[in-house]
């Protein structure tokens, strides 16, 4: 429609009204609601993940995987001693047996909120650090040296300095999950903060915007797609930080129970605890998800992630 | 005598220093604009036009002189001054309507007025029916007439415009120019200044077309245009007056060009 013509009176006459008005628009082909939903379902689509999923249920559950698979001469799947050996039936009478025990899902708010704890220090400090790093160029340059060197030092190994530091509660895990969770949204916030249209900026300058209107009106909203993406990513590395922290040490918690259940060859209740733990983040990632489309209306469909991605 | 709307005294402006070489931008501009004129400047690229578009609206210095605004000596940016560049620099963000409102919440507006006075401006540049629609769906011409009505939005009393229709293709510019200067004549009281490397647009539009030297930039040449008013633009293109009006100043361009 706007390419019609570029005369304004004419563009203007082309509304949807005079569309419906001008063209028998009933001839078209039209799409009942069941049709829709269908179409919207995509069954062949759904049929074939099905079918994925439930044959890899049952080579799992046969215990044909644990038999070795050897190309080459190169054991890609090893051949596994009964001892160690898991399936998902055992995972799901797991799932069973501690859907009713009050401590199983006091572990798991430990974990929850280790997570959202650490995600959200982390988060917000580097969302505040990299705005005014990439603001304001000398401060970038001062600091640069050090926040470059901090997140070279592999963060995992500070894991047991920090339950040192902090204790074994859940402070330790809190502190490991906001350091790495910091770098990862500081970095690309302050590469977007940078890279926003100067022209932008000098529009709003020459309108007499302050320093804080440009960072509402301007700064902010340029950077929301890589700010998001980070925050996706984030969201994963909480949890993966806060699990690895209770591997350490620790009194309660998800990845306290799973280390457990390893050490005790409970190999099924170990496969039911990674799972739950999955599903947390990609809950975690479906909010933010949710948050991002949201904000994010006027990009096209195309360029936003999904749901699921990382 | 009133003051002038905009007077330039003895303005010079050098770039770089620190580890670049120094560069002289503009030399010596002496220029006064009264009220309810509109000024284009011409000249080659790189001559330092929109440097003197970004001394008057308040975003750099000179290095030495004086600019003024009514008398008054300009000291960053100015409520009342509306700088359009020649991208049109729209927020992809906002819808036209919100990003012709941006001027108006920098400066506080309430709502429902912001949002009357943007569908009043979108309605005079025929775009009533794109309030809603983001940047990405509209075609350049809109793009560029979203950003004029913000440029306008705040009722600036001195317009600054940076060659804003150098990247339309030739029908669109005429549309475009068009519904710019009958907006122009009707408010009749704003000053303009108008800076393009387009020498046809420059007579077209404006009461008077500076030419300016290659860098560093001075004023060369300062033409009167006695076309009547108000201007159909699409036929003055092909009057004898117009014609003589542009070949006079030509001449005087290319040396600076060649």
């Amino acid at each position: 429609m706007k390419s019609s013509s570029e005369e304004p009176s004419q563009e203007n006459q082309v509304t949807t009204n005079q569309v419906e008005d001008r063209f028998d628009l009933s001839a078209l082909p039209k799409e009942t609601t069941s049709q829709k939903v269908i179409r919207r379902i995509d069954l062949p689509v759904q049929f074939t993940r099905i079918a994925i999923l439930a044959f890899i249920i049952w080579i799992w559950q046969s215990r044909k995987i644990f038999a070795g698979v050897n190309v080459f001469g190169i054991d890609i799947l090893p051949e596994i001693i009964p001892l160690f050996q898991g399936v998902p039936t055992e995972a799901w009478d797991y799932i069973l047996k501690v859907w009713d025990d009050k401590l199983f899902w006091e572990d798991f708010w430990v974990t929850l909120q280790e997570a959202l704890l650490g995600f959200t220090y982390g988060a917000l400090s580097g969302f505040i650090v990299g705005m005014v790093l990439g603001r304001f160029r000398k401060a970038q340059k001062v600091f640069s040296p050090f926040l470059i060197f901090t997140n070279a030092v592999p963060k995992i190994a500070l894991a047991p300095i920090l339950i040192l530091w902090y204790g074994v509660d859940i402070g330790s895990k809190v502190a490991l999950a906001t350091i790495i969770v910091f770098f990862i949204v500081q970095i690309p916030v302050m590469a977007a903060v940078s890279g926003v249209d100067p022209d932008l900026d000098t529009v709003a300058s020459s309108m007499g915007a302050n320093q804080m209107q440009k960072f509402r009106l301007v700064v902010i909203p340029s950077i929301l797609g890589p700010l998001f993406g980070a925050l996706r990513l984030a969201s994963i590395y909480a949890i993966l930080s806060v699990v690895f922290g209770e591997f350490l040490a620790s009194k309660r918690g998800l990845g306290q129970r799973l280390l457990y259940q390893i050490n005790n060859f409970g190999m099924g209740a170990a496969i039911a605890l990674m799972s739950l733990l999955a599903i947390l983040a990609l809950f975690f990632n479906a909010g933010i998800g949710f948050m991002e489309r949201k904000f994010l209306r006027w990009q096209d469909d195309s360029t936003r992630g999904n749901v699921v991605s990382l | 005598m009133a003051e002038n709307a905009v007077s330039l005294e003895g303005v010079s402006l050098v770039f770089g220093g620190e580890d670049t070489e120094h560069v002289l931008a503009v030399d010596t501009i002496n220029l006064e604009i009264p009220q309810g004129e509109f000024v284009a400047i011409v000249g080659p690229s790189g001559c330092g036009k929109t440097t003197i578009l970004n001394m008057l609206s308040g975003l750099i210095k000179p290095t030495v002189g004086s600019v003024k605004r009514h008398g008054k000596e300009v000291d960053g940016p100015s409520r009342d001054i509306g700088y359009m560049l020649a991208r049109s620099a729209l927020s992809p963000w906002r819808t036209a309507r919100k990003n012709v409102e941006l001027g108006l919440q920098i400066h506080g507006v309430p709502k429902s007025q912001r949002r009357e006075k943007a569908e009043e401006l979108l309605t005079l540049l025929h775009l009533d029916g794109f309030a809603n629609s983001f940047p990405s769906q509209l075609s350049q011409g809109m793009r560029q007439r979203v950003a004029i009505a913000r440029t306008l939005a705040i009722d600036p009393d001195l317009w600054l415009m940076d060659e804003p229709f150098g990247a339309l293709d030739a029908q669109t510019r005429l549309v475009v120019q068009a519904e710019f200067i009958s907006l122009w004549e009707k408010s009749k009281e704003s000053t303009v200044i108008f800076v393009t490397h387009d020498l046809e647009e420059a007579v077209l539009l404006a009461d008077r077309v500076l030419v300016m030297t290659a860098r560093p930039g001075r004023i060369k040449s300062d033409n009167i245009i006695d076309l009547p008013r108000p201007r159909v633009i699409d036929e003055l293109r092909f009057d004898e007056k117009f014609k003589a009006a542009e070949h006079k100043i030509w001449k005087e361009l290319r040396d600076e060009i060649i």
